[in-house]
């Protein structure tokens, strides 16, 4: 206990002499009353407080473990409240006697019952002059008390614990940890809290989904983020959560463009269009999925018509209307611009030629926006597929075994330096998916005419995608398979655990569907090296044998040449 | 008003100091027995003095009659002591003319300071005409009342030790005293002082230094001294804490006590404070005060039960708790 000066003796209360005896009695009981009141109100709040503040710093200590949601935490801080309130108001209410206070003031001041006995015959008076007397001599012992002596103003031990816990709880709430929550700025866990990339899933298909305007989906990307929020809120769970997501994938992928048809008919196009020597360059480009540049192309052509042969404007309407015989779904409008132009060619209206060829180049461009704003809402399908997967999987997991899981996998996120949350899925597979972020979910990979970017552990994906890295030819060291789950998830009817609803099996297999045409996958692998690769396995001694034979069987430059 | 009643009160802590003082010449040591017997004799009671023989019991009575002039005598009860012989009785005497007639021969109990030695050998019959004329303060023999002269202070003697053939005082006679005093052994300091004063040629001497009215002011003195009730509840509540039934009694009264403290216990709580409050220079009464004569006023009101006898508890330890146990404010 510490003694401190009190600043604040009310000097107005002291007994003055022209008070008689009673008076000075009673006023000076009255002084020690208050003093005792404030005495008592300062260790039995401080006393409380520190009662009261355990529960909010073991809240905190339990936060720290176990991340509290913000309803918990405003019910249990308002019921702290009250109930330290309460508390509060009862020892305030509470007032001493002034019979206690001079039984107190006795025993401070060594009187023997002095001035209890004088207050006693002050409420009981009695004709006696030993009772005046001795009235009027404990007054002057009142008059004499000093309550700065007697009752010393201390500071009590609980007030420094006290002290010392807000401090602790305060810092508890700024300790840097990514799970933490500053209570004192109203943070609080929300009801289901994204693991890391998760947000970077959800961030990207945001942008996607943004970039995506021309195909008036941009609203998409709004009720990506309204789910997740009521999912963070609580108002809805994960499973319900996928659901959602489910349904907006749907609606993405509706009036989805035949990637594969276009590009193959494109393809047919070029080769087409390569047998003049004028369209040559622009077929070129068109074969190299580079419409734009294609259509620059058809534009300097066009603007150089009128210089052309006769033979050459012949042969390019020759091969212009061959082209314009590989019609195909996507393809119609360039198709018909380059069958108006090789008419027009045909009848010599270079004019009119002119401009159906600028028509095709229009149609090129549109065709490869077309092209790309198919790839964006693919990427972004495919976005929404991981969060959805990721979602589900925490979900069937549970938020107890997941950590169990996680720890026996040993690929959990403590790895990354964060803390695994509940619920957090153990997967293999989301840690691809993250480290597909590396490379960069732009437009890039599109330009660049590789779609395959887009699969999960892709080969020859150039990022953003589960298993890309960056476009490295490294043979990848590819994330787990979720074999495992795909599993757990498909298991049938009659099962000791009931087994997965049919419907659900259906999800399961979904899961594992890819978003992307197989057509659109790329690939600089002939048939029959394909054809090995399928093969489940290679025996060890066969491989200098089969290497060998392929070696053997190389097209050497000079057979090249022959063909 | 007050300078009346602070000379009173001066007055009287000079009168308790010179008697103690001259007491204190012959009997040496024993501050609390001497203090206790004053006190007793300034709240008109008596004082039964315990000890084994040869603690200066009968000295220290012998000495304080000596230090008062007031008339002395001394009783040694033994088992053929009859009450005729503490009384008195009426004897036929003869006048002058021939005629013979009874007179009545006052006993040696027609004195202020009677010492009772060994009260505990004479038979019941014999202390009860003592404890009779204690409390009535008056003798009957025959038809005729004889008052007794006023101030009457007995101070009965007893030895704890050789029980046999003594007859203890039943409780209600024991109730009479005001107080009971327990003379221990002296210490080796107080050994020494005595045999000094005690082994010369020449004893001390004491001087008388207090009358009959003097002793009957001081009476008077203490009855002025005004108690609150706080301090009366607390003095009320100490003794109904004798008693072994709830809600005052406590673990130890509970288990070892029979019976507890009469009203008589209460006022001698309440008189002993007043005169302690008086020696302390102070008007009223206080509850240290209380538990200061507490031992003294209670400790031969509390009856032992079977269990307490056979254990051997002191009833000093019973009064102890009772103190320790019972607070201040209701």
């Amino acid at each position: 206990m510490v003694g401190v000066p009190d600043l604040n003796v009310r000097k107005e209360k002291e007994p003055v002499p022209s008070m008689s005896d009673k008076q000075i009695i009673i006023a000076s009981l009255r002084r020690v009353e208050r003093r005792i009141r404030a005495d008592r109100l300062l260790t039995e709040l401080t006393l409380g407080a520190t009662f009261f503040l355990a529960i909010p710093l073991l809240l905190k200590l339990w936060d720290l473990v176990e991340p509290l949601r913000g309803v918990t935490i405003g019910i249990i801080g308002g019921i702290w409240v009250l109930l330290f309130g309460a508390f509060a108001v009862w020892r305030i209410a509470q007032k001493g006697t002034l019979e206690e206070a001079a039984a107190s003031a006795d025993t401070r001041a060594n009187l023997s019952d002095e001035l209890k006995t004088a207050f006693w015959f002050i409420h009981n008076p009695r004709r006696s002059e030993w009772v005046d007397a001795q009235i009027r001599r404990a007054a002057g012992n009142a008059r004499n008390l000093n309550l700065e002596s007697l009752y010393p103003r201390q500071i009590p031990r609980t007030f420094y614990i006290a002290a010392g816990m807000i401090v602790l709880f305060v810092s508890l709430n700024f300790v840097p940890l990514p799970w933490n929550h500053n209570w004192l700025t109203l943070q609080a866990a929300p009801a289901f809290a994204l693991t890391d990339k998760e947000e970077a899933i959800l961030k990207q298909t945001e942008e996607l989904l943004r970039k995506a305007e021309k195909l008036k989906k941009s609203e998409l990307a709004a009720q990506v983020e309204d789910i997740v929020e009521q999912l963070k809120e609580g108002k809805i769970d994960a499973q319900q959560a996928a659901q959602m997501l489910d349904q907006l994938q749907s609606q993405l992928e509706e009036g989805n463009l035949d990637t594969a048809s276009i590009n193959e008919g494109l393809e047919e196009m070029a080769k087409d269009l390569q047998q003049s020597d004028q369209l040559e360059p622009t077929a070129n480009a068109m074969e190299g999925k580079q419409l734009n540049l294609a259509a620059d192309e058809l534009r300097k052509l066009a603007e150089k018509l009128g210089l052309n042969k006769p033979e050459a404007s012949k042969e390019m309407q020759k091969s212009l209307q061959q082209a314009a015989e590989n019609s195909r779904p996507g393809l119609e409008e360039l198709a018909k611009l380059l069958k108006e132009a090789a008419e027009n060619l045909k009848n010599e209206q270079q004019q009119l030629a002119q401009e159906s060829l600028d028509g095709a180049a229009q149609e090129l461009e549109n065709i490869q926006q077309r092209l790309d704003n198919q790839q964006l809402k693919n990427m972004a399908s495919q976005q929404i597929q991981n969060l959805k997967d990721s979602l589900q999987q925490r979900q069937q997991a549970g938020q107890k075994g997941a950590k169990g899981q996680q720890q026996a996998s040993g690929k959990g996120q403590n790895a990354q330096g964060q803390k695994p949350e509940a619920g957090q899925p153990p997967d293999g597979e989301s840690q691809s998916a993250e480290s597909g972020t590396d490379g960069e979910p732009t437009d890039q990979a599109g330009q660049q005419g590789q779609p395959g970017a887009m699969m999960p552990g892709g080969s020859e994906g150039t990022g953003l995608m589960p298993g890309g890295k960056g476009g490295s030819d490294a043979p990848r060291e590819g994330a787990p398979t979720s074999l495992q789950v795909q599993l757990q998830q498909e298991k049938v009817q009659g099962m000791q655990d009931g087994g997965e609803k049919p419907e659900n099996l259906e999800e399961s297999s979904k899961q594992e569907r890819s978003r992307l045409d197989y057509r659109n996958v790329k690939s600089d692998l002939s048939p029959a090296q394909k054809d090995l690769l399928n093969q489940d396995r290679i025996p060890w001694e066969y491989r200098p044998l089969i290497k060998d034979y392929f070696q053997a069987i190389r097209p050497t430059p000079q057979k090249q040449d022959k063909q | 008003m007050s300078s009346a009643i602070d000379q009173q009160v001066a007055t009287f802590q000079e009168q308790f100091k010179r008697v103690k003082d001259e007491v204190s010449k012959v009997i040496v040591g024993y501050s609390e027995i001497i203090d206790g017997v004053i006190m007793s004799l300034l709240a008109s009671g008596h004082v039964l003095l315990e000890g084994v023989p040869g603690l200066g019991k009968t000295k220290l009575v012998s000495t304080l009659s000596d230090v008062m002039h007031l008339k002395f005598s001394r009783i040694q009860f033994t088992p053929d002591l009859m009450p005729a012989d503490i009384t008195g009785t009426n004897v036929v005497q003869e006048d002058a003319l021939g005629e013979k007639f009874l007179e009545f021969q006052p006993g040696p109990i027609f004195s202020n300071i009677v010492l009772a030695d060994e009260v505990n050998r004479a038979t019941p019959k014999t202390q009860s005409a003592l404890l009779e004329a204690m409390e009535e303060r008056s003798v009957t023999v025959g038809k005729t009342s004889h008052k007794l002269d006023s101030p009457f202070f007995v101070l009965a003697t007893q030895n704890p030790l050789e029980m046999e053939g003594t007859y203890p005082l039943p409780e209600a006679q024991l109730d009479r005293f005001f107080m009971k005093l327990k003379v221990d052994y002296p210490t080796v300091g107080d050994l020494h002082t005595i045999l000094n004063r005690t082994t010369k040629a020449k004893e001390p001497q004491v001087d008388r230094v207090l009358g009959q009215g003097e002793v009957l002011a001081m009476r008077k003195t203490v009855r002025a001294v005004p108690i609150a009730r706080p301090v009366q509840d607390y003095a009320i509540r100490a003794t109904l804490a004798t008693h072994p039934k709830p809600p005052h009694a406590h673990a130890l009264t509970m288990k070892y006590v029979r019976y507890g403290s009469s009203p008589r216990g209460s006022q001698a709580l309440v008189i002993g404070g007043k005169i302690r409050a008086l020696l302390n220079n102070r008007l009223h009464v206080s509850c240290e005060d209380i538990r200061a004569v507490a031992y003294g006023a209670l400790r031969h009101r509390v009856l032992l039960n079977f269990e307490g006898e056979a254990e051997r508890i002191d009833t000093d330890t019973i009064i102890k708790e009772i103190l320790e146990n019972t607070p201040e404010s209701n």
